[in-house]
């Protein structure tokens, strides 16, 4: 099976990674279908009604199941039309327990690269319709998108969310100073008091949209993507807690920590974090990530890498400082480095006391193929699309100029780009990210194959 | 070309498990932090290396030897040891380093649904190797840094095959003494094997620090391990030892790999270990040199956690892993303890003086960044 992870930009964000998990999240409930059909459009019914059945089966309400089958009739199609010949596909969905996901896994080695950019059109060589690209009708429909490029082939993922319902107005219960208090894993009922705690306590830009539905937050722990540690006194009485959720491999963002009505000078902000730091001290995890950080992270366990901005429609950009934790000790490692981000990079990498061997690299006048390939994570709610190279080609400018376009076109205010310093050939195209406005924001040690470096679109709205 | 099908090939437990990178040699490390320098304060390594006499037995090893087998089960030590302490040769079992010792014990005894118990911020050995073996570690809290007896026995279960106590404890220096030893092993009464891990007790001076060697003929379930890594200065050579009663050396020794000592390993282990002089000298720079730290450290205000061994725990304001950064641009190497999951400290292992003021040094600059 596969299962869905959400990355750097947290809950209601940005990007999710495919990966073999044979993990069961939460015992007792359905979590995979498949089917294997051929890209033929006869099969078009057959694949809706696979991902309608799936989708209800698993939970997702009638109105979410049509959506997600709108998405996926938009996703077959496009791939059917854009195939050369009719090849094997296998649709497989999948029940994350606050959503659904289905993938389109398939073998690409004849297809058109240019297929799979998000902009691309049915007809690569159609320069007409630009307003009507099937991937990005797709996209409008689900939360999530991911063109992933991997050994097994291409995949396309969709995800819906399961829709929940707001908040009651229940009284939440005054919370007290805890003198003396225990960080437990909390029960359900205790979750759910819990995420209601957050809304009442803290204002709603310190805490992911989903903390709004304390149905979510309970399904997204069940499902095991997510933990949450909570200090609890001898009435039961819960004085704080902390939020977790595995966005990759190799990291974990880290929600909180939210205290309730406690002193300055107590130890539960610390003993929180340390809670999750010795969780975890023993696993791939290599980084803790906080984007939402309260005033109540405690100082000496993080050190702010950077900042980015998000623009949002009706409100001006909010900076949001991003602050990590390295869980293991760094050996150090190699990076290639165009000139054009040289400074950028030393400056950063002394400023955090990374040792980097730094290889210079720059485009020669190499052959390089004729078209460029992007990856796309796009998270509708967000506003937000991660682009990064999946291949190299000389249209590569132009290729980022259409992203930029029509992304643009969709409302899509906040674009990022990822370069992984692990690879010369990424390193080169950051004269031509440079010119398109894109600024380096961060340096996320070890985000990749190697360092990555965050760019982000300088102008947003 | 085949593509090798790992995803069917491995066991969940292997591929859940992180395998443990260590530091790059000291060159590349040197080159990457840009220092010209390098204290290894990280290892718990003996800052007189070797006996004099161990040295002398290295420069002399004939060449031609390295051509031939070593002793497959290190006769000679296990004779040595057994006149030294009045047992059998046959209740010693040797390894390419205590690591490997502790291998042979979960093999020897644990089949699949068993589990270990030991506590959570200990050496990690035991856990990794039970838990990439596919058993259960449970990790038991340390109490006032150190191994909470009772915590042990009550997570006791019918699965529950060896108990491991680290005595001292690395990295916190608590121990148990006679008294809780005994007890503890009086309460388990032979149901379990109880492994004591005596890497650093020839560090402990106090009286009633527990010689486990001398407990094995009351306690038949007792295996005690001890290594020349630490006060021997042999950690380059990998060798160290367990031993218990026949009976259950007679089982491990069918889990054990043979062969895995090389010869000037034995060779050097034999004249290391009636150097008893070199023993004096290291316990005597050990313990001036804790002195001295302590003295600085309290100095600087900052909370420490100093027992027996070669070691000593600091908890700095900030985090570990950051700190090993900084204290890696000042040629000094620590170990940070997030991976001991003690978030915010770092261990420093006793050195020369020269060694010691480096780290103090770099500490002061650390702190001040």
């Amino acid at each position: 099976m596969y299962k869905m992870k959400q990355s750097l930009f947290s809950t209601s964000s940005l990007c999710y990674m495919i990966f073999s998990d044979s993990e069961v999240p939460m015992k007792g409930y359905s979590t995979e279908a498949s089917l294997t059909i051929s890209s033929d459009m006869q099969f078009l019914p057959l694949a809706m009604s696979f991902t309608e059945a799936s989708a209800k089966a698993f939970g997702l309400e009638k109105t979410d199941a049509l959506k997600l089958t709108l998405a996926c009739e938009e996703t077959f199609t496009y791939i059917c039309k854009t195939s050369k010949e009719t090849r094997s596909l296998v649709m497989k969905a999948t029940n994350g327990l606050y959503y659904v996901g289905v993938q389109f896994l398939f073998n690409a080695s004849d297809f058109d690269p240019r297929a799979f950019n998000l902009t691309a059109q049915v007809s690569p060589d159609d320069e007409q319709g630009l307003d009507e690209m099937g991937l990005i009708i797709a996209s409008r429909s689900v939360e999530r998108l991911q063109i992933f490029h991997g050994s097994e082939g291409v995949s396309l993922v969709l995800v819906k969310e399961k829709s929940y319902p707001p908040m009651s107005k229940i009284t939440i219960p005054e919370s007290k100073t805890l003198r003396d208090f225990t960080v437990v894993a909390p029960d359900p009922g205790t979750l759910k008091l819990f995420a209601g705690q957050i809304v009442h306590y803290y204002p709603d830009h310190l805490y992911p949209r989903d903390f709004r539905f304390p149905g979510k937050l309970m399904d997204m722990v069940a499902s095991g993507e997510y933990g949450a540690a909570v200090a609890v006194g001898k009435e039961e009485l819960t004085g704080g807690g902390v939020v977790w959720f595995q966005s990759s491999g190799k990291m974990v963002e880290v929600f909180g920590p939210y205290l309730f009505n406690q002193p300055p000078q107590s130890s539960m902000a610390a003993r929180l974090i340390n809670a999750v730091i010795e969780g975890l001290a023993k696993t791939g995890i290599l980084f803790l990530i906080v984007m939402y950080a309260t005033p109540e992270l405690p100082s000496g366990y993080f050190e702010p890498l950077g900042a980015i901005d998000i623009f949002k429609k009706d409100s001006p950009p909010a900076a949001i400082t991003v602050y990590c934790r390295q869980l293991k000790e760094d050996p150090g490692s190699t990076v290639w480095v165009h000139p054009e981000l040289e400074e950028f990079l030393k400056k950063e990498y002394r400023r955090l006391y990374f040792a980097r061997r730094m290889k210079p690299t720059e485009s020669a006048g190499e052959a390089r193929p004729e078209h460029s390939v992007f990856a796309a994570r796009f998270v509708k709610a967000q506003n937000t699309v991660i682009l990064n190279t999946i291949w190299d080609g000389v249209d590569f400018s132009d290729n980022l100029d259409r992203h930029i376009r029509t992304l643009g076109n969709e409302g899509i205010p906040n674009i990022f780009f990822e370069i992984d310093l692990a690879y010369a050939w990424q390193a080169n195209l950051i004269p031509l990210l440079l010119r398109r406005e894109f600024i380096p924001r961060l340096v996320l040690p070890y985000a990749g194959e190697g360092d990555i470096v965050l760019f982000q679109h300088g102008k947003g709205l | 070309m085949f593509i090798v099908p790992l995803d069917s090939l491995v066991p969940d437990y292997v591929k859940t498990f992180e395998a443990y990178i260590p530091s790059k040699p000291d060159p590349e490390l040197m080159k990457l932090y840009g220092c010209d320098r390098l204290y290894r304060l990280n290892n718990n390594e003996n800052p007189l290396g070797p006996p004099p006499g161990a040295q002398e037995i290295m420069r002399r090893f004939p060449p031609p030897r390295a051509g031939l087998y070593p002793s497959g089960d290190s006769y000679y030590m296990r004779c040595r040891l057994a006149e030294l302490y009045g047992m059998d040769p046959d209740q010693f079992l040797f390894g390419n380093g205590a690591n490997e010792v502790i291998a042979f014990v979960i093999k020897a005894f644990c089949q699949e649904g068993d589990n270990i118990i030991t506590a959570d911020k200990t050496f990690a050995v035991y856990e990794w190797v039970a838990t990439f073996s596919g058993f259960t570690a449970k990790l038991i809290p340390l109490k006032d840094f150190g191994f909470d007896d009772q915590a042990m026995l009550d997570a006791i279960d019918e699965r529950t095959k060896i108990l491991f106590v680290c005595n001292p404890n690395n990295p916190t220096g608590t121990y148990w003494n006679e008294a809780k030893l005994r007890s503890f092993l009086d309460t388990v009464a032979g149901r379990q094997i109880v492994v004591i891990d005596e890497a650093y007790c020839e560090f402990v001076e106090k009286d009633d620090y527990p010689d486990g060697m001398k407990l094995i003929s009351e306690y038949p379930n007792l295996v005690v391990f001890r290594t020349f890594s630490k006060m021997y200065g042999l950690a380059g050579l990998r060798i160290g030892y367990l031993m218990g009663s026949m009976g259950v050396v007679d089982v491990i020794r069918r889990t054990c790999v043979v062969y895995s000592v090389n010869t000037v390993a034995q060779d050097t282990a034999l004249a290391a270990i009636d150097d008893i002089d070199h023993i004096y000298r290291t316990r005597e720079i050990v313990n001036t040199e804790k002195r001295y730290l302590r003295e600085e450290l309290d100095g600087l205000g900052l909370e420490t956690q100093i027992g027996e061994g070669c070691f000593i725990m600091v908890r700095l304001p900030m985090s570990d892993t950051l700190a090993y950064r900084k204290f890696m641009s000042e040629g000094v190497m620590i170990r940070s303890m997030t991976g001991f999951r003690f978030p915010n400290w770092i261990r420093v292992s006793i050195g020369r003086h020269g060694a010691m003021e480096a780290f103090v040094e770099a500490l002061k600059k650390v702190l001040s960044v």
